[in-house]
Formats: C-alpha cells, structure tokens, sequence
C-alpha cells in the first residue's frame, strides 16, 4: 500500500487522493510506461522518416542518372513509384533492354543499337521527304535518301531478327518499335514537339550528308561527329564507331520515347453512349424491333403527302380518322399485343406487296400515297373492332349471332355454305389468291381490297374482306362479303351496340355458325400445306393473349364503347364498308347476297 | 471498387440466382442492366469509380425473377454463369444474360454496402 501510494505521488498527482483505489494506480502505473514508450517511439519513428525521405533522394538521384528507379527504393503500399525522369535529354526513356544487359552479348547489342540508330537516320529523312516549298530535284533526292534509308533499315531489321533467333531471344522488339515509329511519323511529324530539335539536327545532318555539302556546312550543322560517320556508307560496315556506349547523344536518339505514339492510339472500341437495356426481351429481338420502329415508319412519313390527299384518292376519308383514333384508344387500355414483331414482318411486306399493285390498273399514282395508304391500313386490322371479339369471345360470336336473330334465320344458314359454293369461279380463284396472300401479310389484301374498290367507280359487287380477329397477326377468323352498298346503315350500329343482351342471347348458335362457316377455309387448307406452322403459332399466341384479356375484361369493354362513339362520325358509305360484320342484318334487308366463311381459327375462339 | 492498375482486382461479391420467368417465348430476368466496354463510362450513374466499364444494373422491376433473387439497383455485375462481365461490350453481356436456353443465370455481383459490410466486420475482429 505505501508503495503504491509514494508511486502515485511521485506522478502529476491528479489521482493523489484516489489513495488506496488501486485499479486506478495500476493504470497509472501503466500509462506512464506507455507514455514513455511512444515518445521514444514517435522519435524512432520521426528518425525513419528522415532516413527513408533520405533514401528516396538518393534513389530519385540514381534514377535521373541512370534512368531507372533503384528497386530498394521505398514505397508504402498502393504508393506509386515517382516519374523519373532522365536529366539530359528528359525527353527520351533509354531502352533498358538494348543498354542495360550489356554483358550478354556484344554482337546482338550493336547491331540493335545500329538499328535504333537507323531508325532514327529514317524517320528523319522521311520527314524531310514531306517537307513542303521544295524544288523538284531536291525532293527528287530525298526522297532517293529516303528510300535508300529504308533499305538500310530492313537490312538491319533482317539482321537483328537473324541474330534473335540465333540467340533465342523470343520477342523481335526491334521490328514492333519501327512500325510503331513509322506509325507515328507518317501521320504527324510535328506532334512529338519534345523530340523536334534534336531530330532536326540529325536530319538535317542526313540531308546535309544527301546532297554532297561543303565542308563548313557539314560543320556548322552536324551536331556530332559520330551521327556523320554513320551516315554516308552504311553502317554495317563500321561497327565499332556505332557502338553506342560511350556516346551519349547517339543514346538518347536511340529509342524516343513510345509515349506519343501510345497516347495517339485510339481506343479499339469507342465509347458510344451509355446506355441501358431490359433483359426481359430476348436479345435479338429486341434490337430488331428497335431498328423497325426507328426505320419503318418515321423514314416512310416525311417523305409522303399529308393524309387527306392519300385518302381521297382512295375514297377512304373517313374511314382513316376512326382507325387512327381506335389505334390510340386501343394502344392505352388493352394489355400489351403480344404479336408486336409480326406486325413488323408486315411492314416489311408492304413494299413487297407495291409491284403486285402496280400490276393492277392503278398505275398512274405516285409511289408516295400508295405507300402511305397501307401503311395506314395496317394497323387497321390489328385494332380493327372485331379484335374486342376475339379478346372476349362472347361479343363476337354474340354480335353475328344477334345478327342472326334479327335478320332472318334462314338467310343465315343457307347463304353462307350454298352461296359460296354457287359463286363464279373466277371470283373464287381471285379470293383464293387473297386468303394466300392473307396468310402472310392480311394489310396486303385490305390494301388490295380498297385499291379495288377504288377502281370500280360503279361497283355492282362489293368484295369485302375483313380481317378478323387479331387480324393482322393471324387469319384467325376472316369474313369475305359480297354486297350492295348501301348508304342507310348508321341506325345499326347504334342498334347493335345497344342490346348488349341480345348477344347473350345468341351464343347458343355459335356451333351452327362456325360448323357452316369452317367449311371453305378447310379447304382451303388443303389447298395450302404451309398454313400448318402459323395455325399452331396462331393457337399458341392467342391462348397467352387469351389468358391476358381474361385478366382484364373491363379494358375490352371499354374498347367496345370506345368504338360506338367513333363509329355514327362516319357518314359516307365507304366507310361503312368496312365494318360488314356488323351490318349483317342490314344488308340481308337489303337482300343483298352475304357470303361469310370464317376460318380456321374461328375454333379457338369458341374454345374460351 | 477502386484498384491499382495492374493488379488482381479484388472485390466482395455476391453470388445471386435468378431463375427466369417463362412467359411465352419470353425469359424475364426482371431487371436492366447498363455499361460495358463500348460505352461511355463516365455517363454511369451508378459506378464510384467513373472510368468503370462494367456491367451495372440499372433497374429491377419490382416483384420480378431478378429482385427476388436479390439484385438492387447499382450492383456491379461481375461475373454470369462463371463468365466475365468486367470486359464485356453491353451487347455480349446483354446476350449472357438473355440465353435462350438457360432457365437459370447465377450471378457474381458487387456493390458498395457489401464492401462496407465486410469492412465493418473486420475492423470489429
């Protein structure tokens, strides 16, 4: 205890009165051992750090004379070694490899110095070559030297390469150096400004040595003695003088430093903008439809015509507007379409589809409205009404059905198979033609439909065509009518869109409607092997876009009504011809003959 | 992720296994990625370093294959299926990525909370 306490005495006495609180003293104890210790540390410490800033001198000093860095030189971890640079001539990195290995071998080392020596001879003279405001002869001799300095080069090249093989030394560094050289010289002689003075000396020497020179111009211009005894005859002949090593200006030439020509390198990728890209598409898809929505249709636009004078010319005024607007209508509520790049495998189809027009009577149009009519037509079938049907398959069935019901029911199931069948044959082959084209590109065909129906300035027939379903994807149902135009049919509509009950009513007739109208296309299929692979593409498709629309009927619905505000905008007949499906009732009033016939795919839909 | 020209670039990673949602013909992954060696870097939001020609995700949408995993937006993408990504053009990662045939991509990613996490962890031992 005494000890203890004299111990805290003997200390600043801070704790004096703590006395017998003998944690505390130990502490102290401690700490003033501590204490001491770090002082004498932190003097150990400060004297190390004058040693190793010491040490860092003499190595930076090393280095500027010998051009390397000292490897014992002292570096903390993640510290990067200093630049060094060479006191004379800062300008040029010596090439360890050909100077500092001197023992190796004598013979191997000349030749490259000579090499490196020639390099320089040149480039020196080829940039004299290059030199602007020259008189012919001049030139005409330089570019003599200039060449004869290149043969010199590949000599020593040969040489070196020769002498690395015998010596199995792996890489011909020499070869690699020169193109890079070449590379830089060519292209820009002035860029490496550091290098300028010194080169011009030695070219000038060389093109003083070129063109016999008098004594005294040799000598108010050589820079050295040793550069004009290599020049004029070739220097394989005088080895000894071209040894490198007790010259140091020769040196310095040797090997001008690589970092210009490294730093002018381009990149081998440039850098494009950044950006980023969803993975949730499949990889190539992805860029084609990007490339299809930025080349196809705003390329096709600023070249054409305004709108109005493309429908005009076709009589399809009105119809334009009401697509356009279903198209927004439609893009904003229903689940995104699935089929968005066959739809471009359409677009790419319509130019295709031109020639086949221009072959028709329709010749004296431009190119331009043609090309803007089907572009617009295309999308029609995509979001033309009757896709709501196929999205909610009780509307379509129910909206033929209520059709039906208020035509006569007799009409219904004897026009469709009897008419057809009675039909001319040309009309059927012309049709058949359709339903072929159709398979691929249906816009093609309404496109022809309406090129057609142009033409005809007093139609008796009316050939409709209408793309059903998801149209423009698949044929999954397609209705072809032959009628009379008739101008009163706006009441029907609104009629048809009224009744929703009356569709309910109807679904029981669905299996009747489609057993007639499934007939023809069957045989059509016959007649079209290739239909087998899209049909299972078409099952597949709708079924997901099935799934979709179920999981959202209300969109559908919406659209419906969407399309009844559009639709009594449209008074002209032609219009209105568009739409038969649902002027059914009208038209057999009308006693005008209704062909249908629906297509294959007409099935799935029952199916959901 | 800063590192010294010339060495091993060390990084703590980790290992997250999307497995892709099937939808049609479709494989979702659920997230966007950003970079690679073709671009410009410095337009990265994402990296520290702004030389960093990596692969970053940019975006992961909620609920996807890819944030249940455990991807956040800003990590690192280093490594695919055990191949690089670190020296990739954006259109070799996005092809890596997106491969047809394989339901299951397992990933090697960074990002900065991981490295600070395991910093911390050490400086308490």
């Amino acid at each position: 205890m005494e000890a203890k306490e004299e111990i805290s005495d003997t200390d600043s006495g801070i704790i004096l009165h703590s006395g017998l609180d003998s944690p505390i003293i130990v502490t102290k104890d401690v700490s003033t051992h501590t204490r001491a210790v770090k002082l004498k540390r932190q003097s150990l410490q400060d004297r190390l750090e004058l040693c190793i800033l010491e040490l860092k001198k003499l190595c930076i000093r090393e280095a500027e004379l010998t051009g390397h860095l000292c490897s014992d030189y002292p570096l903390l971890p993640g510290e990067k070694p200093p630049q060094i640079r060479k006191r004379i001539g800062a300008a040029f990195k010596l090439d360890e490899q050909s100077i500092l290995p001197r023992d190796e071998d004598s013979e191997l080392c000349s030749v490259e110095a000579k090499l490196a020596l020639q390099q320089q001879i040149y480039t020196a003279a080829h940039r004299l070559c290059h030199e602007e405001h020259l008189s012919k002869a001049v030139k005409k001799s330089r570019v003599q030297q200039c060449k004869h300095e290149e043969q010199k080069l590949k000599e020593l090249q040969d040489s070196v390469f020769q002498l690395r093989l015998e010596y199995g030394r792996s890489s011909p560094r020499p070869c690699i150096i020169t193109q890079k050289h070449h590379g830089t010289s060519d292209n820009s002689s002035l860029s490496d400004s550091a290098v300028l003075d010194e080169e011009e000396l030695t070219s000038q020497s060389s093109q003083a040595s070129s063109e016999p020179p008098s004594i005294t111009e040799l000598h108010s211009v050589a820079p050295g003695p040793s550069l004009l005894s290599l020049n004029p005859s070739g220097p394989l002949l005088h080895p000894p003088e071209l040894r490198p090593s007790p010259h140091q200006p020769p040196l310095e030439h040797l090997h001008p430093c690589h970092s210009p020509s490294l730093e002018y390198d381009p990149a081998p990728i440039q850098n494009s903008p950044w950006k980023e890209s969803s993975l949730d598409q499949p990889y190539q898809k992805q860029k084609k439809s990007h490339s299809s929505s930025t080349s196809s249709s705003p390329a096709s636009c600023p070249t054409l015509p305004p709108l109005e004078t493309c429908l005009e010319e076709v009589d399809l005024k009105l119809q334009i507007p009401k697509h356009t607007a279903l198209r927004h209508t439609q893009s904003s509520s229903t689940p995104s379409t699935p089929e968005m790049h066959l739809r471009r495998v359409l677009s790419l189809r319509v130019p295709s589809s031109d020639p086949a027009n221009n072959a028709e009577r329709d010749r004296g149009r431009s190119r331009g409205p043609r090309r803007r009519l089907t572009d617009v037509i295309l999308k029609t079938p995509e979001y033309s009404p009757i896709t709501l049907a196929v999205g909610n398959p009780v509307h379509h069935s129910s909206s033929e059905d209520s059709n039906s019901e208020h035509s006569s029911a007799p009409s219904y199931t004897s026009s469709p198979c009897q008419e057809l069948l009675a039909e001319p044959e040309q009309l059927r082959q012309a049709q058949h033609r359709y339903h072929y084209s159709n398979h691929i590109s249906p816009s093609y065909v309404t496109h022809r439909y309406y090129k057609n129906s142009s033409a005809q300035l007093s139609p008796k027939l009316y050939r409709g065509y209408i793309d059903e379903g998801r149209g423009h994807d698949m044929d999954l149902s397609r209705m072809y009518i032959r009628h009379q135009p008739s101008p009163c049919i706006n009441g029907h509509y609104e009629y048809w869109y009224e009744e929703p009950p009356l569709y309910q009513q109807g679904g029981r007739l669905i299996p009747h409607h489609l057993k007639l109208s499934r007939a023809p296309s069957l045989k059509e299929y016959a007649q079209h092997p290739g239909r087998a692979l899209p049909r299972q593409v078409v099952s597949d498709e709708l079924k997901s876009w099935h799934q979709r629309c179920q999981l959202r009927p209300r969109s559908l619905d919406r659209q419906g009504a969407v399309r009844i505000r559009n639709l009594p905008l449209h008074e002209s007949p032609l219009s209105h011809r568009h739409d038969f499906y649902d002027q059914v009732p009208q038209r057999t009033a009308d006693r005008t003959p209704v062909k249908w016939y629906e297509e294959e795919d007409q099935e799935i839909v029952s199916q959901v | 992720m800063s590192y010294i020209p010339g060495q091993p670039v060390t990084a703590v990673v980790q290992r997250i296994e999307i497995h892709k949602l099937r939808d049609g013909n479709n494989l979702i992954l659920g997230f966007s990625i950003g970079g690679g060696i073709d671009q410009d870097p410095s337009q990265n939001p994402f990296s520290e370093d702004k030389t960093d020609k990596g692969i970053y995700v940019t975006r992961v949408t909620k609920g996807g294959p890819a944030e249940v995993a455990g991807l956040m937006m800003g990590d690192k993408i280093m490594q695919v299926n055990g191949w690089d990504m670190t020296m990739v053009t954006h259109d070799q990662a996005r092809k890596r990525l997106t491969k047809k045939n394989e339901d299951v991509v397992r990933l090697l990613v960074t990002r900065k909370s991981l490295e600070e996490a395991v910093r911390q962890s050490m400086m308490q031992h």
